[in-house]
């Protein structure tokens, strides 16, 4: 397996997940843009699954050196790389901020993306499991820089399923609404809206067993979504969202 | 939407509940930041306590302190960090035959808060509490550095923190011994007893044997108070077992466990739906002892079968009363209470009875020593301050004292026992509320 974003809750959770369900790897590797905090994870399952796995330096806002991934190869990837920076009351016009939201969300995470899915695709089999978000579905003004890289990125996976059906290899787009997340402390989510990381990681094992192509994490926001994306853009431009 | 970590709160007993500022880090230069920032900072584990312990005017959740950093496969010893929880170590640990040296009654308490809270379960009478198994832990002090305490480096912070209802610091990790199991099963034998003399002498008998406890109903009157049922217990040995366990001895089947989806209606728990369901339990064991191998979650842990029960005493909330009054004259002062208690019709579901050991002398703010403890639940509504004003009165008079862990309005005088744990930075609500009523 591997893991991009492996500091992520939703990432490490779903690890947990698979491990807890009985799946043996014969390594994990753990793409971390902080190997050092990565550090803990490694060795918690270790202790709690005999699971061996390797920590790789992997920072998107870096130039990347392709030959250190060389030598890993797996028919199991889950991405959940992704930035949420500043929204636009705060940061609109704070051209890094909006930089790095669309490099890590989309332009520099695509690449590596298309790295890996190449050496799946020689191989033929294997599954990519991406984090994108509901927030990709229509731009609303309180934080449509990340809704466009994520937008971005949902359509480049819906491309790349499509490529690469033919070639046995899977892509599952899962679709978080509000996340228990060290990301969202604090702000006042609404409970019954929002996923724990291990019910996330739950559903997506369940969502990635069953081969599915698009996932939400709670169905409620399949519903929340479907009446969002068909409000009439005259109506919609006048919303406070 | 700028975070603002204020958020309701409220532990197991949902009272009370509070808004307050909680935050969770899992990195300790975050969690230094906190403690350095802040006034009056309290630590969370899961919430299992009942009262207010463990909320205060900033609270920091272990919750994302969840990782296990060694597993001594060949010793048993365990190395984690607070936030993870005991469920998560029997997890790990039974499979490869270990299990907790002393566990409460739910597993689903932090390690951090059993040692703050120095938890005890159905052998203190002969394996003592939580904290005998602690071999050290890292504390993070009022300044922010972190202390490693055992019983030979600082040893003063050791036994302060230890039942220190986190009022010492914020415990990061810890590492403690576990006790070798040859299976899951528990050998359990089940005696009614009929009235408070014979459940007395049936604890006196069954003191050779690890675990003990009797549920007990307390809305008997006259000669049938004390009715009650002692479970006595031993881990199961392989060569015990009935065939039909012995495939997969450390292994349990997963089983289901519903979930009470939503607080009941104030009405549906009153003093006679409480009578017929101790009937039930009264009599559903027909004869007088029962003997069989059980797993040890029915027999540790049988209210976690039910996720979330504490819903069932609905919105208002419930709080647990646990006192304990030395073994002299521990029948004629529990005799006093289970009287009080039928009075006022304001029953609990089953009560836990149960016989304490020695204390350790060195664990000075433990709750435990020797004497007998009861613990019950009670409906949170306008009756019920008076009602803990008169048991506490018995409690006094008797010498006794409160388990801080499920207190939430217990008078001064019998929870205010913890020493060497005042500082200005780590504080509780329950500490407040006992030194401004003291």
């Amino acid at each position: 397996m591997i893991i991009l974003g492996s500091n992520s809750e939703i990432a490490q959770a779903f690890v947990e997940e698979c491990l807890s369900k009985g799946e043996k790897y014969p390594v994990i590797y753990l793409l971390s843009s902080h190997p050092e905090t990565t550090e803990k994870f490694a060795r918690h399952i270790d202790v709690k699954y005999l699971q061996q796995s390797e920590i790789i330096e992997l920072d998107l806002m870096k130039e990347i050196d392709y030959s250190k991934f060389e030598n890993i190869s797996s028919d199991l990837l889950f991405c959940a790389s992704g930035f949420l920076g500043l929204g636009t009351e705060d940061a609109l016009y704070d051209n890094a901020n909006t930089e790095k939201i669309i490099d890590i969300n989309y332009a520099k995470l695509v690449p590596i993306l298309n790295y890996f899915a190449k050496k799946m695709e020689s191989k033929r089999s294997g599954t990519m499991i991406v984090l994108s978000s509901v927030a990709g579905e229509r731009g609303r003004q309180s934080n449509f820089i990340y809704g466009s890289a994520k937008a971005g990125l949902t359509a480049y996976l819906s491309g790349l399923r499509n490529y690469l059906f033919d070639k046995k290899i899977h892509i599952l787009t899962v679709k978080p609404g509000f996340m228990e997340t060290k990301m969202t402390e604090g702000l006042p989510l609404n409970p019954a809206l929002t996923a724990t990381p291990k019910q996330a990681a739950s559903a997506i094992y369940k969502a990635f067993k069953k081969q599915k192509n698009v996932t939400y994490v709670l169905p409620i926001w399949a519903i929340i979504m479907l009446v969002i994306r068909n409000i009439p853009e005259f109506i919609f431009k006048k919303l406070k969202l | 939407m700028k975070p603002d970590f204020v958020q309701k709160i409220t532990n197991w007993g949902n009272f009370p509940i509070v808004e307050k500022e909680m935050k969770s880090e899992d990195a300790v230069s975050k969690i230094r930041e906190f403690v350095k920032t802040h006034n009056e900072v309290i630590a969370r584990g899961n919430g299992r306590c009942y009262g207010d312990a463990s909320l205060g005017k900033h609270i920091f959740s272990t919750k994302r302190l969840n990782k296990f950093i060694s597993f001594d496969r060949l010793n048993g010893i365990i190395e984690c960090e607070s936030g993870v929880l005991l469920s998560d170590v029997l997890e790990i640990a039974v499979p490869q035959g270990y299990f907790l040296y002393v566990t409460p009654g739910t597993k689903f308490v932090s390690v951090g808060g059993a040692i703050a809270s120095d938890v005890h379960g159905k052998n203190h009478h002969a394996e003592g509490c939580f904290s005998e198994y602690v071999l050290e832990f890292d504390l993070m002090d009022e300044n922010g550095n972190i202390l490693k305490c055992s019983r030979e480096e600082n040893s003063g912070k050791f036994w302060a923190t230890i039942g220190g209802m986190g009022l010492t610091g914020i415990i990061l990790s810890a590492k403690f011994k576990l006790k070798n199991i040859e299976t899951a099963y528990i050998k359990q034998e089940s005696i009614k007893a009929e009235n408070l003399d014979e459940i007395f002498r049936l604890f006196e008998e069954s003191e050779n044997w690890t675990y003990t406890v009797a549920w007990i109903d307390c809305l008997q009157k006259g000669k049938n108070i004390g009715r009650s049922i002692l479970l006595r217990g031993e881990h199961a040995l392989k060569a015990e077992l009935p065939q039909n366990l012995l495939k997969n001895p450390l292994r349990l089947k997963k089983k289901f466990s519903p979930t009470v989806p939503f607080y009941f209606p104030n009405f549906v728990l009153n003093s006679w739906s409480i009578k017929i369901f101790n009937w039930i339990y009264f009599n559903k064991q027909t004869r007088k002892e029962a003997h069989q191998f059980v797993d040890y979650e029915t027999f540790f842990y049988p209210l976690d079968f039910v996720n979330d029960w504490n819903k069932i005493y609905g919105k208002k909330g419930f709080i647990q009363y646990q006192m304990m009054i030395p073994k002299k004259n521990g029948k004629e002062g529990m005799k006093r209470i289970l009287e009080t208690i039928a009075r006022s019709g304001n029953g609990s579901f089953l009560a836990v009875l149960k016989l304490y050991g020695k204390e350790n002398p060195h664990a000075y703010n433990s709750f435990p020593f020797e004497g007998y403890s009861l613990a019950l639940d009670f409906k949170v509504n306008n009756k019920l301050k008076n009602l803990i004003e008169k048991l506490d009165d018995i409690v006094e008079e008797y010498n006794g004292k409160i388990y801080l862990t499920k207190d939430s309005m217990s008078r001064s005088s019998l929870t205010n026992y913890l020493k060497n744990v005042d500082s200005s930075k780590f504080v509780s609500l329950q500490r407040k509320r006992i030194i401004n009523n003291g």
